[in-house]
């Protein structure tokens, strides 16, 4: 499903996406084509993609491809999901620790709706970090500590 | 002269009776015939006087005139009237070399005067400075003295005769012999370019677009995220966006 994505190949490419999209939430989505929790997330996100074209626009990013940003966003698990709107980064509380990104995939097609919505609002409201409303139970679980360190 | 005295009469009671003056006052304004032909000759006489004064003049500008060198040249069929003008212009440009040395001497003075005051600038330097000037006229001593308003109207003016005396020379760069000018009334150069293929007034389609859209930015909230976003400006290749504070970097108002 990533083909139906535009992609991010190059740092040059992830600073102009977020410095030009404009009044809309960008979803910056780090992890590697072939990852199979990735290609659960991207399917939703090409299939809402559309819908929410109003609102947000959604690029891919290959981990590889950007180590910078992949340092600079601490992105250890992969599927990472990052927003920004108006060149700012938006922070969202899941209810886990790491309110800087989104870890994972979403269950449904509507809790990333659900997502998208309440961060656009928030933004448009001057907020810039907002509680997500997907239920806890379908945030996936990840360990931030290494390795028990 | 007798035939006037009753039209003069007559014509004296309808003003009157018009303008419904006093009649007292009437009688005092009807002038007596004798009267009447006093003035008339005295006129005479006076206009005969006028004319005798203009002519002397008039025949003292032939030495003028070989003075200045203009010569045979320009002896046109009006002799008297361009000799009388040359006369006017020469007592004109007398006049004003006068006023202007007159200017500039009181201006001298008023220079000098401020910036005494300005070095100085203590309150028993005011009266002593016009005493320094020199004995001016009357009117000139009194106003440095009153006015507070005159102190930084009066540096000003200092500069400007600097300006003024130290004669610029402007450097020239020839007639300009065109065919029409600004002073003939020619058509401005803007105006005269039709070449250019048809250039529509106004602006194009997409800068219309480009104006819906910016009212549409206006429409949104004030208090958005990044509403003084600046979307084109030029970042370095090791530019990364604000990542909120999340690495202990940045202002505090940033992880609001």
């Amino acid at each position: 499903m990533s083909f139906l994505l535009p992609k991010l190949t190059c740092k040059r490419d992830v600073d102009h996406a977020i410095k030009s999209v404009a009044e809309k939430v960008l979803v910056l989505r780090f992890g590697r084509d072939n990852d199979a929790v990735c290609l659960q997330l991207d399917d939703i996100l090409a299939k809402t993609a559309h819908d929410l074209s109003k609102m947000a626009v959604i690029y891919l990013v290959d981990v590889n491809n950007v180590p910078v940003y992949t340092q600079y966003f601490d992105i250890s698990y992969i599927p990472s999901t990052v927003f920004f709107f108006n060149g700012q980064h938006m922070k969202v509380d899941y209810g886990s620790p790491d309110h800087t990104k989104f870890v994972g995939s979403f269950k449904t097609k509507q809790d990333f709706i659900d997502l998208i919505e309440v961060i656009y609002r928030g933004a448009m409201r001057g907020k810039l970090i907002v509680r997500s409303p997907i239920d806890p139970k379908n945030i996936p679980k990840y360990d931030l500590l290494y390795q028990g360190i | 002269p007798v035939s006037r005295r009753p039209e003069h009469r007559r014509e004296t009671a309808r003003f009157w009776r018009e303008n419904r003056a006093e009649a007292a006052l009437r009688e005092r304004c009807l002038v007596p015939t004798e009267e009447y032909e006093r003035f008339a000759r005295t006129l005479e006489w006076a206009l005969a006087e006028h004319q005798r004064r203009e002519e002397e003049r008039i025949f003292q500008v032939p030495p003028a005139t070989s003075r200045t060198g203009t010569g045979p040249a320009s002896a046109p069929a009006w002799p008297r009237l361009t000799a009388l003008y040359r006369q006017m212009a020469a007592d004109i440009r007398e006049a004003e070399r006068r006023q202007r040395e007159t200017v500039q001497a009181a201006l001298q003075k008023y220079c000098s005067f401020f910036l005494n005051r300005a070095q100085l600038q203590t309150e028993p330097e005011l009266c002593a400075g016009p005493s320094i000037c020199g004995p001016p006229a009357g009117p000139e001593r009194d106003t440095p003295c009153d006015a507070e308003q005159p102190g930084p109207s009066g540096m000003q003016a200092g500069p400007d005769v600097v300006w003024m005396e130290s004669g610029q020379v402007l450097t020239f760069i020839g007639h300009q012999e065109t065919e029409g000018n600004v002073h003939t009334g020619a058509k401005p150069p803007w105006l005269t370019e039709e070449e250019d293929g048809s250039k529509q007034i106004g602006p194009s389609y997409e800068e219309f677009l480009k104006h819906k859209e910016k009212q549409k930015l206006k429409k949104l909230p004030v208090e958005r995220v990044g509403a003084n976003f600046d979307h084109t400006s030029q970042t370095s290749d090791s530019w990364l966006p604000s990542f909120g504070r999340v690495w202990n970097h940045g202002r505090r108002w940033q992880s609001r």
